[in-house]
């Protein structure tokens, strides 16, 4: 085992650790705030498995995980059971993607990020305008926990099992074959293409288990609010889940819930003192894309590779037999590139603007 | 017969104010390959300058001047000081113009409050004129007639201009615009004043036929969105007629089918990008 290695495993246990002893430590706000943001988190971790491995940045991914709250808060008004609540809520995610990943699969780069941007945009024209489904600007009320997770305490626990299942299942994803394949589409989708993948089915497949999580984390978000409006739809959520990733730390599996833990902890904190946290929000997103973009996951794991000595180099070591693909380029010695983000369409993401 | 003209007229007077959006959307995405999602914070800040402006002055024209200096101004601004230190790094790029987004609508809202605005119009430019037994808002005809002299002129400056042949040329290989001893990054700067400049004005034209309230600058920005998709981003002639279908179905959409009127726009976009998904004018696949 590495040092890289049993640190990462150390981290991991501890920040299990502290996720189950946070209950018996904070207060009932903190509590919420953590519940709130690991929901977030696991959100923002659905939108990198496209925007950080395959390149493609959704602005439209709370329109997939409004989708499935209001699925679950539609079948709640109707009296079903959670058994049925839960099934409908994944069930309007997975179509809405379905829909969507058609029209979004034969685009890619900025033209991807517009369409789905549309997209989420229409989730929320819909939610606003089909009143008698949605219950329009009012939303849905009636929504209410199983009983066995009705306190707050319970109901945290289970969405940091839910987010350690789902994170588990990320994972061997983003590392499969069909993952690296992913990550190729991010690199060269024509060169992918020139070695036979069909990347259009690529995209769709990509963006259905993208979708599928956001579900998860919409059926969440329904059962830990107890109520469902337009609002979950909003461009904000969308915007704001891609800058939980860029300041976490895009293409890497931690990221995006470490810069869902700052944001949320932030906007709760910041709410109290001032009405302009979007302002700030804004200024934030400025400002990791402009000097921080390798997020704080990539600026943690460089520093870690530059002053941590003797650890295993050149082992010809595939980017991705490394727990955090991220760390690829850093084990072979190199600088990590400063910039993940994907490039734009066609031959226009050459570093340096070189045209087509 | 007649409600069906005045449904038509207002479709066509709206895609008339898309124009402007989708033109200068369209324009700085075939230079400099930024889809500048900070447009419809350009269009919503004009329209509030513009409202001040005429406020203060009760003159209208002056109102679209302001606005569009104000504007042009806040996009040099933009351009040169942050989307310059991250050139050629387009999602970055794209990226930088969201949290732009957010800050201008928050700003509007702190300065402007949340209460729906409109601007006032003079009154040659209100009412209506009749021809016949059909009346018609004399304001929407105006805009119309703008928007083809705009799209006029726009078209002559890219097609018959030394400046339009250098924009052109560098949207096809900057490297080779940037050999030749022109200074491509002045070129930049001029394209994305230019359609600050536009969605300046557009706002104070829009602040008068629609109004002004939060959340109008991300609404107007989907609709302009979905203009350059089907049109063709990059394509200015794909903006116009983009312009035209998106207004005419919002028109019709909104008058048939009210509930589902932000879906109808879907299915246009949806058909497009599955038959055609570089745009119906739009260059490459």
């Amino acid at each position: 085992m590495t040092l890289t290695t049993a640190a990462k495993l150390l981290a991991l246990v501890s920040a299990i650790a502290c996720a189950v002893a946070l209950p018996y430590v904070v207060g009932s706000f903190l509590l919420s705030t953590a519940t709130l943001a690991i929901i977030y988190g696991l959100f923002a971790m659905s939108v990198n498995i496209m925007a950080g491995y395959g390149g493609l940045v959704s602005l439209g991914q709370a329109g997939i995980m409004a989708s499935s709250a209001y699925g679950v808060a539609y079948v709640a008004t109707r009296n079903h059971g959670y058994v049925a609540q839960v099934g409908a809520g994944m069930i309007c995610a997975i179509a809405v993607s379905v829909v969507f990943a058609v029209m979004a699969m034969r685009t890619s780069g900025v033209y991807f990020l517009m369409v789905t941007l549309a997209q989420g945009m229409i989730v929320f024209g819909l939610a606003m305008s089909l009143a008698p489904i949605t219950g329009g600007e009012n939303g849905l009320t009636g929504v209410y926990r199983p009983p066995a997770v009705t306190q707050d305490w319970q109901f945290y626990y289970l969405c940091v099992g839910v987010l350690l299942v789902c994170a588990a299942a990320i994972w061997v994803f983003i590392t499969s074959p069909f993952g690296l394949a992913l990550r190729g589409l991010r690199e060269s989708e024509s060169r992918l293409r020139m070695l036979g993948y069909n990347t259009t089915l690529h995209k769709f497949f990509g963006f259905l288990v993208s979708g599928f999580f956001a579900g998860v984390a919409g059926v969440l978000f329904a059962y830990n609010n107890q109520y469902v409006s337009p609002s979950v739809a909003e461009f904000a959520v969308s915007a704001q889940a891609v800058l939980m990733i860029i300041l976490g730390g895009i293409a890497t599996l931690s990221g995006p819930l470490i810069g869902a833990v700052i944001i949320v902890l932030a906007q709760n904190w910041l709410s109290i003192h001032t009405d302009r946290w979007p302002t700030i929000e804004g200024l934030v997103f400025v400002v990791v894309v402009l000097f921080a973009r390798e997020g704080l996951v990539g600026a943690v794991s460089r520093a870690w590779h530059r002053y941590v000595p003797g650890q295993a180099t050149g082992t010809q070591a595939p980017p991705a037999a490394a727990g955090e693909p991220a760390e690829g380029p850093d084990q072979a010695g190199e600088p990590p590139p400063a910039d993940r983000l994907p490039a734009g369409p066609g031959g226009s993401g050459v570093p340096r603007g070189l045209s087509s | 017969m007649n409600a069906v003209l005045t449904q038509m007229l207002n479709g066509i007077s709206f895609g008339a104010l898309l124009f402007f959006l989708a033109s200068g959307l369209t324009l700085i995405f075939g230079l400099m390959r930024i889809v500048n999602l900070a447009h419809g914070g350009f269009y919503l800040t004009g329209g509030y300058v513009g409202l001040t402006v005429v406020t203060l002055t009760g003159n209208f024209w002056l109102a679209i001047l302001a606005a569009a200096v104000a504007i042009a101004a806040m996009g040099a601004a933009t351009e040169r000081l942050l989307l310059r230190r991250i050139r050629g790094q387009v999602m970055a790029e794209v990226l930088l113009t969201v949290g732009l987004a957010t800050i201008i609508g928050d700003m509007c809202l702190a300065v402007w409050g949340g209460d729906p605005r409109s601007v006032p119009t003079p009154a040659y430019l209100s009412g209506s004129i009749q021809i016949g037994s059909f009346v018609y808002p004399r304001f929407r005809l105006f805009v119309t007639v703008l928007a083809v002299a705009v799209g006029a002129g726009l078209h002559y400056l890219s097609q018959h201009t030394r400046i339009g042949t250098i924009v052109r040329a560098g949207v096809d290989d900057r490297e080779t615009v940037a050999a030749l001893g022109i200074d491509i990054n002045r070129v930049f700067t001029g394209v994305f004043i230019l359609g600050a400049l536009l969605a300046g004005a557009a706002g104070v034209i829009g602040g008068a036929f629609l109004s002004l309230s939060p959340g109008a600058d991300i609404d107007i920005l989907l609709l302009s969105l979905v203009v350059v998709i089907i049109g063709g981003l990059g394509s200015l002639p794909g903006a116009a007629l983009g312009s035209l279908v998106v207004g005419l179905v919002d028109v019709f959409g909104i008058s048939q089918l009210p509930a589902l009127a932000s879906f109808i726009l879907f299915a246009p976009m949806a058909l497009v990008l599955i038959i055609r998904p570089s745009g119906l004018l739009g260059r490459r696949a």
